[in-house]
């Protein structure tokens, strides 16, 4: 064999070789040990599963890889270093926390890998896709952002807590976090004025409080009707010790432990009256057929927790059916302007009973939600009004009985039962 | 001024059934078993597996949870304690690891998510617009029951006698007859059993999480150096000292700074008063 038949033989292997290994590999970023960072991390498996049966994309099978942030942002940093530098991924799905996110975001402008965020909702970042598109081009985030969840939350309190129980004030319990400062920030200055609730109060805690017997003491001090909570860290403590108190004032809010089926079981059953704003699907939801089916896999898949996945489960299994869409019309993910062009064009619509009930796309650059007048570039798409025709809400709020049921209880349109206050709660 | 005087009265019981254990080591022993955190997590997670995972009685669970700590006292001082042979930075630093291996076992065999203990007394009243559990009332009678037994025992049975004396000086107790090894055990199973069943009740009154050691480490450290060495009575004073001011923080100043006056607690008696505020050399 000479010189030259020599390298092209290994020439030739090395093509062939190539040619069977060629994968588009995918790269999971968020907590292995919490069910928030589990439900993305299994939708994306169920999506990879599924795409690589009906014979992959692009002729190429979808491979996964997994980086664990352990909920920390400089472990959330390394994590997307390691999926671009060692692993090289194309593309990469979130079940990031805020922080951590924002943590790494710096490293996804930097590598350019399209990026699809599943979880967070915190709308600073859609504000940094608006501002400087370019450099934020290769991200998504398909859950609907934090402001509109309290933007329609506000309506949840016009209709329901100031006109159908007639409370008219309230006091806001809030986490000490970047999360719970967000949320009460939008929450204060929205309640009064659109929904005729004033703020008697907002009484911010430390994350590792674990008795919060003085804290509804104070809460009653305060006068108000009624509680509101922030609670994204050990949500189920401050949950059960107002079970177990029976703090005579009703609560609602957001309770980020309430958004699971394990609620139940982690609250010791002591958890019956909580209402939670929550991201779509939430617990309680009544599902159109694909959504049930998914839920159907999934369970079939998995038997450890979370039993059924949160909605950010959901947004991860569509969200990557649709960037590995994106990626076949763009002829893949190493041009990532069309790439995200391609993204942008993505609109999954899901019926039930004839009624658009759920809906996966993205809002453009220039489309202005007309309730809040802006726009929320690269951000699933929402409708903040009934009767919900272009889109599903925003948000839902959720209720948990004191028999351990869980459903919705608002908006009409996608309840499926009423709102009620615990049964410890003096009606008058 | 009512809700912060019954809140108070509450914690503070449950903060002095907390840090009497600890006491006990830490003037007879003379280290500080920075393990006993875990004393009080195993004894939450055995009272959880026991009445809520396996469904039996819950008064079989505070007697499993209970043995627990006494198990891992004796364990603590057989393996730990005797052969690092008074070497007390030593015994700290083994004892803090320790804490962290029990953590990753609990994580290892329950998970790291928290969970919620039913009470082990449900039910719960209004006294003056102020909500209160029966299972805080009981965990504040136990704890008084508790001390007022521990303070009888030292002071009137041969045993505790025996432990004062080894808590005065080891080499003159020793020359006087009484084993203070034998002394140290039983100091040792006490003190485990009595932080496990604080364990229990402060679980059931918060919540159990794998890093539930740490908060009511801080306040049994917390009560002793501002208590000082070898008072019981001191602990009970020092307890009830650090529950009201924490609760006049959260309803008088901020909540989220709770925690923050119980350390300048400490360091200002560690600067003014280094032998704490009841401070002896015995029990």
């Amino acid at each position: 064999m000479t010189f030259r038949t020599g390298l092209a033989a290994g020439l030739a292997a090395t093509l062939i070789a190539g040619a069977a290994t060629a994968e588009i590999k995918v790269g999971f970023i968020g907590s292995l040990s919490s069910d928030t960072g589990l439900s993305t991390l299994r939708g994306a498996e169920i999506a990879i599963e599924e795409l690589n049966a009906a014979g992959g994309v692009m002729g190429e099978q979808i491979t996964l890889v997994t980086a664990d942030t352990g909920e920390d942002v400089t472990e959330g940093i390394k994590a997307y270093e390691y999926l671009a530098e060692t692993e090289e991924v194309d593309f990469i799905i979130s079940g990031s926390i805020d922080d951590v996110s924002l943590g790494w975001l710096p490293r996804m402008q930097e590598y350019r890998i399209p990026t699809l965020d599943t979880w967070t909702s915190y709308i600073g970042i859609i504000d940094m896709v608006a501002e400087d598109p370019d450099a934020m081009r290769p991200y998504f985030m398909n859950i609907a952002s934090d402001e509109a969840l309290a933007t329609l939350y506000i309506n949840f309190g016009a209709d329901v807590l100031k006109e159908k129980m007639g409370w008219d004030s309230v006091v806001i319990l809030a986490e000490d976090t970047a999360f719970g400062q967000a949320i009460t920030g939008l929450v204060t200055e929205a309640l009064a004025p659109v929904a005729g609730i004033e703020v008697a109060d907002v009484i911010v805690y430390d994350i590792n409080t674990v008795d919060f017997a003085p804290i509804f003491s104070k809460a009653q001090n305060s006068g108000a009707d009624f509680i509101y909570q922030v609670s994204s860290v050990n949500s189920q403590v401050i949950s059960s010790q107002y079970v177990k108190l029976q703090v005579p004032m009703a609560m609602t809010g957001v309770n980020v432990a309430a958004l699971g089926m394990e609620y139940w079981e982690d609250t010791g059953g002591a958890g019956g009256g909580i209402s939670t704003l929550s991201p779509v699907p939430s617990v309680g939801f009544k599902l159109d057929p694909v959504s049930q089916a998914f839920v159907d896999t999934y369970q079939a898949k998995y038997d450890t927790r979370p039993k059924v996945p949160h909605f950010n489960g959901f947004n991860a299994y569509q969200g990557l059916k649709q960037a590995m869409a994106a990626a076949e019309a763009a002829g893949g993910f190493g041009d990532v302007d069309a790439w995200a062009a391609e993204m942008l064009k993505q609109d999954l619509k899901l019926e039930l009973d004839g009624k658009l009930w759920l809906r996966y796309g993205f809002w453009g650059y220039d489309e202005v939600e007309p309730v809040t007048g802006r726009t929320y570039p690269h951000n699933a798409r929402f409708d903040l009004e009934a009767p919900y025709d272009d889109a599903q809400p925003s948000m839902v709020v959720i209720q948990w009985t004191e028999q351990g049921d869980v459903g919705v209880v608002y908006p009409p349109e996608y309840a499926t039962m009423e709102f009620s206050v615990p049964s410890w709660v003096p009606t008058e | 001024m009512l809700q912060i005087l019954i809140q108070g009265l509450l914690l503070s019981g449950l903060y002095a059934l907390i840090a009497v254990g600890f006491t006990l080591i830490f003037s007879i022993g003379r280290v500080l078993n920075l393990a006993y955190g875990a004393y009080l997590m195993l004894g939450g997670y055995a009272f959880f597996w026991v009445s809520q995972t396996l469904g039996m009685p819950k008064v079989v669970g505070v007697l499993v949870g209970t043995l627990v700590g006494v198990v891992m006292g004796l364990a603590i001082f057989r393996l730990i304690v005797r052969p690092l042979k008074g070497d007390m930075v030593a015994v700290e630093i083994a004892t803090l690891i320790l804490a962290v291996v029990v953590q990753a076992g609990i994580v290892l065999l329950f998970g790291d998510s928290s969970k919620i203990l039913l009470p082990i007394v449900p039910g719960v009243i209004q006294v003056a617009g102020v909500s209160v559990t029966y299972n805080i009332l009981v965990a504040t009678l136990v704890s008084w029951a508790v001390l007022i037994g521990l303070m009888l025992f030292v002071s009137m049975s041969h045993t505790g006698r025996a432990m004062q004396a080894v808590s005065m000086d080891q080499k003159g107790a020793a020359i006087s007859g009484i084993d203070p090894n034998r002394i140290n055990m039983i100091t040792w199973g006490i003190s485990g059993a009595l932080g496990a069943l604080g364990g229990v009740f402060f679980a059931s009154y918060t919540q159990l999480s794998p890093s539930m050691w740490v908060a009511p480490l801080i306040i049994a450290v917390a009560v002793v150096i501002v208590g000082g060495i070898g008072s019981i009575m001191g602990t009970l004073i020092v307890a009830h000292v650090v529950g009201f001011m924490e609760v006049i923080v959260v309803a008088v100043i901020a909540p989220e700074l709770r925690g923050v006056f119980t350390m300048l607690l400490i360091i200002g008696v560690l600067v003014l008063r280094p032998r704490g505020l009841f401070g002896r050399d015995e029990l």
